[in-house]
């Protein structure tokens, strides 16, 4: 049976390099393939959550050994990952009918789905990561896939966040073990209790955070989000958005419940970042005119939703029980409304080429089924009681409500939360009141598109079947969404609620009236006022105004400029240091080699024959001075006469100079060696 | 066991190397090459096996022998070279049908093996200059194979700077030749410790002198200038073997010094420690950023390899067991993944006659296998899990914080970080670009097809090898354990 762990995450990468070999042959089958494999993967996790908790580990897997765990969280994720894959497979069949390279796709795609399943799986932060990066590759070919212009640049973006998150929490998780010895899920909260000096666990949790926030899609590590999931096939970015970005979540929680569990502080500091990131979120999508780049934005905003539930539930306590299922089941309805609504963006782009809420106004006009597919997974996220999301919205405000009543002198900080709580939820209907307006209610003069089928049969019941859960799963709360929280909360230490939620009393109501209001309010006020100008759309955010190319871009620009002129001047100076010294040993080598020769044997003897020509003529002056008169050596004047043959004998042989000179030398050294030997001896005495 | 063994590893590739120079006909040499390095492979079996005693083969002195000897060290490079070897001489077949001069190239190709081996298995300093002079010798023709004035030049600066190298290697020796019990190489040290005590700042300046010079080889700033100025001008085997092993004969002239002369006892906590671990931090940032604005795309792995290389420096010097396995592992990962990456970038040069890397431009659409095989070894090199550079990168990095070296660990940690980051953006760039040109982008009449068969037996061969021994680095470890336990 705890094979089983294993071969939810093995049997779709290994069977991602097949689904290619058999595509080349045939493309029908490669589909069939793909869409079976999937299907054993959704068999394989409903295995999993039969066989309740189990756990399987390889050691030496990479090193230090993996390990996979099921139960709780991990199953209803990975239940969430295999359905969500199950159903974009088969969307995918109609939106990929007349794309090229579909090959290509799947292999990523299948191999992407095993590695997620490996994330929320994993027992082990080690694990986690290794999915975690193998995710991040697999999936960049889903948002580099059409390769056009946006896509080529949204796929930079994406990497460049991937790789430099995933080194960061790298880097944070090589201190972790460190410092504590283990990375075992369930060890680290105990481990990190015996702490004394917390520090450095902040270093550790701070340092991982980056990774897998910025995968989640916080502030101000979102920026991959707005591009990449415009730019991925419209299956890719429902599953990019609903499944990947909880990858990350995945991750914030495990940090939130294991180094920092019930810590206030790093509560507070999540709470900033999430109260951001759903506001901003929000109002980008408010101000966005293409489609995707809204829900993508709102996938944002609602990443911010669950990052404040998680920082309530650290700084709950032990109260915690509202904060956790809040968080639990936003996290369950944001992947349920994005698994719809990125498909349905897909359907309209099918038809229309385009996602621009210019080009596509009034698409919807006269198609009841796609207004319903697409509005109720939008009221539905925007809080509308009586459908799913409006549960864990509620939820979620009871518990920052819960925490001011505790929180004492800060509360009024918490009060600014729970209005900021409202404001989004507000943006967030707004924003979803402008998309369906525009496909749905407003007119289009010019409609480019054919009438006709706009869907196919299997996409809508997928869909229908994903939109019919909302409303079961709103009205009946306590039947069905309570169970799952229940059965998922005790990986977030949950405790169970001290009293039944009463999600229909006019107080919790109220929130959701408030927000709705709030939205309703910003439509009229800021949407048809200000962003439609001549009756079109307009983003009135500039382009330049942007975290990534406002901030990132110029400072990662000037980073690189400033590292490589420090990393050219060590290695050019370096080289011409080397350059240089060997010159310079030339130089001592030529000295060596001639100057010093010719001053031996050239200089020194001319100067010497100098001196010596000098030296004579001195002597002649000297002469002169002492005689009084020039010496000259008088010639005789007498006449030699020339006789050849005067004392000379011819016959006799003339001796050698040399022989008598050489005598006479060595003769003259013997003596003066005597003297010297004589000397010695003498005064060595 | 005979301690003859020891020598059938370092003679077969050298006769062999003689032999093939006469051979003129194609498959007659190439059957010839595999056929002597299989031997070669075979004949290192019993020294793998077997506890060999040291062979003396020459004195010339008393202090000055010719000594062979196998240990952990030697049997590890040993195998990692010659299996390596023979998968580049595999992809070299094909490759150089495009070069004259094939029998000279495959003969030095041989003999250069067997002054590897060689080094690997030197007993003494004396035999390991000898054989890494040897070394140099032999790969300098591999260098300038090709004859253009610019390969000449390149074989010059690189025979200069080596043999620099090596001259201050053997410099420091004729220093510590009066602090030495023995001239063998010994786990521990040599050094005799009451005399070496006395002149410990003399001897720790000595070290540095040593490493400098043999980290030449290995690319270490401040001699690393031969590698981006050499390996763009040699032919692809030739710098592949070049940058990944030849630079691991400086690897190994390191370990011999550090922990086989001096003896980490001797060197830890020093400034000489601190001085050579500033030096790697300094070549793994500085190759990593100069790579990052290469266009010449083997220059651009030239100075990856300068980088990459200085990881295992990094790794040796602060001297742990974790950091010294890491260490190990870097080297491995390493000569495997930079082996692939050179022989990748042939294979595009050899199909498509494009150096630059932005004419690179979806190369990955018509060169499928050979680009996966450079992704996958650029994903390793990177450090990117389950490949082989994670598993060498948590040990490095568990290593710098378990040693003593305090906040220059972390600071290592955070380069190495770094240079992982440069890494990718100077790989993955390649890759990104070979594979999803764009949607305009027409290969044909840009790139046409070529079926290379033994060019994808090599790439694969070593891609997988990466794969699966970082998916399972257990493989291995017993043989890196071996080392690590011979030494502390």
């Amino acid at each position: 049976m705890n094979g089983m762990l294993a071969a939810v995450v093995f049997v779709p990468m290994a069977c991602g390099p097949v689904s290619y070999v058999i595509g080349r042959k045939s493309k029908k089958g490669r589909d069939a393939f793909v869409l079976a494999v999937t299907i054993l993967e959704m068999l394989l996790t409903l295995l999993i959550m039969k066989a309740g908790e189990i756990s399987l580990s390889i050691p030496g897997f990479a090193g230090l050994g993996i390990g996979f765990a099921s139960g709780h969280f991990r199953t209803v994720m990975a239940f969430l990952t295999a359905s969500g894959w199950l159903a974009s497979t088969l969307l995918s069949r109609e939106y990929f009918a007349h794309v090229k390279r579909r090959n290509r796709y799947y292999v990523f795609w299948l191999l992407t789905l095993g590695a997620v399943m490996g994330v929320f799986l994993s027992v082990d932060l080690y694990t986690t990561f290794i999915f975690f990066e193998i995710m991040s590759f697999t999936s960049y070919v889903a948002v580099v896939q059409t390769e056009e212009e946006d896509a080529l640049k949204a796929s930079v973006t994406y990497l460049a966040v991937a790789v430099i998150g995933g080194l960061v929490t790298l880097s944070g998780i090589f201190v972790l073990y460190h410092t504590l010895g283990t990375l075992n899920i369930s060890e680290l909260a105990h481990a990190a209790e015996a702490m004394e000096d917390k520090s450095i666990l902040w270093v550790c949790g701070l340092l991982i955070l980056v990774g897998f926030g910025a995968k989640a899609g916080a502030f101000p590590l979102h920026i991959w989000l707005p591009t990449a999931h415009p730019a991925a096939p419209a299956p890719a970015s429902a599953v990019l958005s609903g499944v990947i970005t909880k990858t990350g979540i995945y991750g914030v929680a495990v940090l939130s419940t294991t180094l920092f569990l019930h810590d206030a502080q790093w509560g507070q500091m999540l709470a900033v970042f999430g109260a951001i990131t759903m506001v901003l979120g929000a109002a980008l999508a408010v101000c966005s005119v293409d489609l995707k780049r809204t829900l993508a934005c709102s996938s944002v905003s609602q990443i911010g939703f669950v990052v404040v539930g998680i920082s309530m539930q650290c700084l709950l306590g032990h109260h915690n029980a509202l904060a956790v299922e809040g968080t639990i089941l936003h996290i369950m309805n944001h992947s349920l409304i994005k698994m719809v609504l990125f498909p349905c963006a897909g359907v309209i782009h099918l038809s229309t080429h385009s996602y621009d809420l210019n080009d596509i106004r009034g698409f919807g006009r006269g198609k009841p089924l796609l207004a319903v597919i697409m509005g109720i997974p939008m009221l539905s996220l925007a809080g509308l009681p009586f459908l799913n999301g409006y549960v864990s919205k509620t939820l979620l405000h009871e518990s920052i409500v819960e925490y001011i009543h505790i929180a004492g002198e800060q509360a009024w900080l918490y009060s600014v939360l729970e209005w900021m709580f409202l404001f989004a939820g507000g943006l967030t209907f707004a924003y979803m009141l402008k998309l369906f307006c525009c496909i749905f209610v407003e007119k289009n003069e010019h409609p480019h598109w054919k009438t006709g089928k706009y869907i196919a049969r299997t996409s809508a019941v997928v869909l229908l079947l994903y939109v019919a859960i909302m409303p079961v799963l709103g009205a009946l709360p306590h039947e069905t969404m309570e169970g799952v929280s229940a059965f998922a909360r005790s990986f977030f230490h949950g405790e169970a609620p001290a009293h039944a939620v009463h999600y229909f009393a006019w107080i919790n109501l109220k929130g959701a009236v408030i927000s709705l209001t709030i939205g309703a309010l910003v439509y009229l006020l800021v949407v048809r006022r200000l962003l439609i100008r001549k009756d079109r759309y307009i983003d009135p955010i500039p382009k330049w105004c942007s975290i990534e190319y406002g901030i990132y871009r110029p400072l990662i620009d000037l980073l690189s400029k400033t590292f490589q002129l420090i990393a050219g001047c060590l290695d050019r100076g370096v080289l011409l240091l080397i350059d240089l010294l060997a010159k310079a040993i030339q130089l001592i080598a030529v000295c060596l080699d001639q100057v010093i020769f010719r001053i031996l044997f050239h200089e020194i003897p001319a100067a010497a024959a100098r001196g010596c020509g000098r030296l004579k003529t001195q002597i002649v002056q000297m002469i002169v001075s002492l005689t009084g008169r020039e010496y000259t050596p008088r010639p005789s004047l007498e006449e030699i006469p020339y006789d050849y043959h005067f004392a000379k004998y011819e016959d006799d042989p003339v001796p050698e100079e040399g022989i008598w000179q050489s005598f006479g030398f060595g003769l003259m050294l013997a003596g003066l060696g005597l003297v010297f030997a004589l000397a010695f001896i003498i005064l060595h005495k | 066991m005979s301690p003859i063994m020891l020598v059938l590893p370092i003679l077969c590739p050298l006769i062999g190397g003689l032999i093939v120079l006469r051979l003129h006909a194609q498959t007659v040499r190439r059957f010839a090459v595999v056929g002597i390095m299989v031997a070669q492979l075979a004949s290192l079996i019993p020294t793998l096996l077997h506890d060999i005693p040291t062979l003396t083969l020459l004195t010339l002195t008393e202090s000055v022998r010719i000594v062979l000897q196998a240990d952990a060290v030697s049997r590890l490079f040993a195998v990692l070279i010659s299996l390596i070897w023979l998968f580049v001489a595999i992809f070299a077949f094909e490759y150089m049908t495009h070069e004259k001069n094939r029998e000279r190239f495959f003969s030095f190709y041989l003999i250069t093996l067997s002054a590897l081996i060689g080094v690997c298995f030197s007993g003494n300093l004396i035999t390991l200059y000898m054989f890494y002079e040897m070394m140099t010798l032999c790969s300098f023709p591999l260098v300038l194979h090709t004859g253009t004035k610019k390969a000449v030049a390149a074989a010059w600066r690189y025979l200069t700077y080596s043999v620099a190298g090596a001259a201050l290697g053997l410099l420091g020796w004729f220093v510590l030749q009066g602090y030495c019990s023995t001239d063998l190489f010994t786990a521990g040290g040599m050094l005799d410790t009451a005399a070496a005590m006395e002149n410990r700042e003399l001897l720790l300046g000595v070290f540095l002198v040593m490493i400098i010079g043999f980290g030449c080889k290995a690319g270490m700033f401040p001699l690393h200038a031969w590698l981006p100025i050499a390996h763009p001008e040699a032919p692809a085997p030739a710098s592949a073997v070049l940058s990944g092993l030849i630079t691991k004969m400086g690897i190994l002239a390191i370990i011999r010094v550090t922990y086989f002369i001096f003896g980490w006892e001797f060197l830890i906590g020093t400034w000489a420690q601190t001085a050579v671990l500033v030096l790697a931090l300094t070549t793994i940032f500085m190759g990593s950023t100069l790579a990052l604005r290469e266009n010449i795309l083997k220059k651009r792995l030239a100075y990856s390899t300068v980088s990459q290389v200085s990881y295992v420096i990094f790794g040796l010097m602060l001297m742990d067991a974790t950091a010294m396995e890491g260490a190990l592992f870097q080297a491995i990962f390493h000569a495997l993944a930079k082996n692939t990456l050179f022989m990748a970038a042939g294979a595009l040069i050899f199909k498509t006659h494009k150096t630059l890397v932005s004419d690179l431009r979806g190369v990955g659409r018509v060169y499928g296998i050979t680009m996966w095989c450079f992704t996958l070894s650029s994903l390793s090199l990177v450090g990117i899990p389950p490949t082989g550079g994670f598993a060498a990168k948590w040990m490095l990095a568990q290593g710098a914080m378990e040693s003593g070296v305090g906040t220059l660990g972390y600071v290592g940690i955070g380069i190495l970080m770094l240079s992982a980051l440069l890494t990718a953006g100077y790989l993955l760039s390649i890759v990104t670009n070979g594979f999803f040109p764009g949607a305009d982008f027409q290969a044909e009449g840009i790139f046409e097809k070529k079926t290379t068969p033994l060019m994808w037996i090599a790439l694969c061969s070593l891609t997988v090898a990466a794969l699966v021994l970082g998916m399972f680095p257990d493989i291995v470890r017993p043989a890196v354990q071996a080392v690590v336990n011979s030494l502390f």
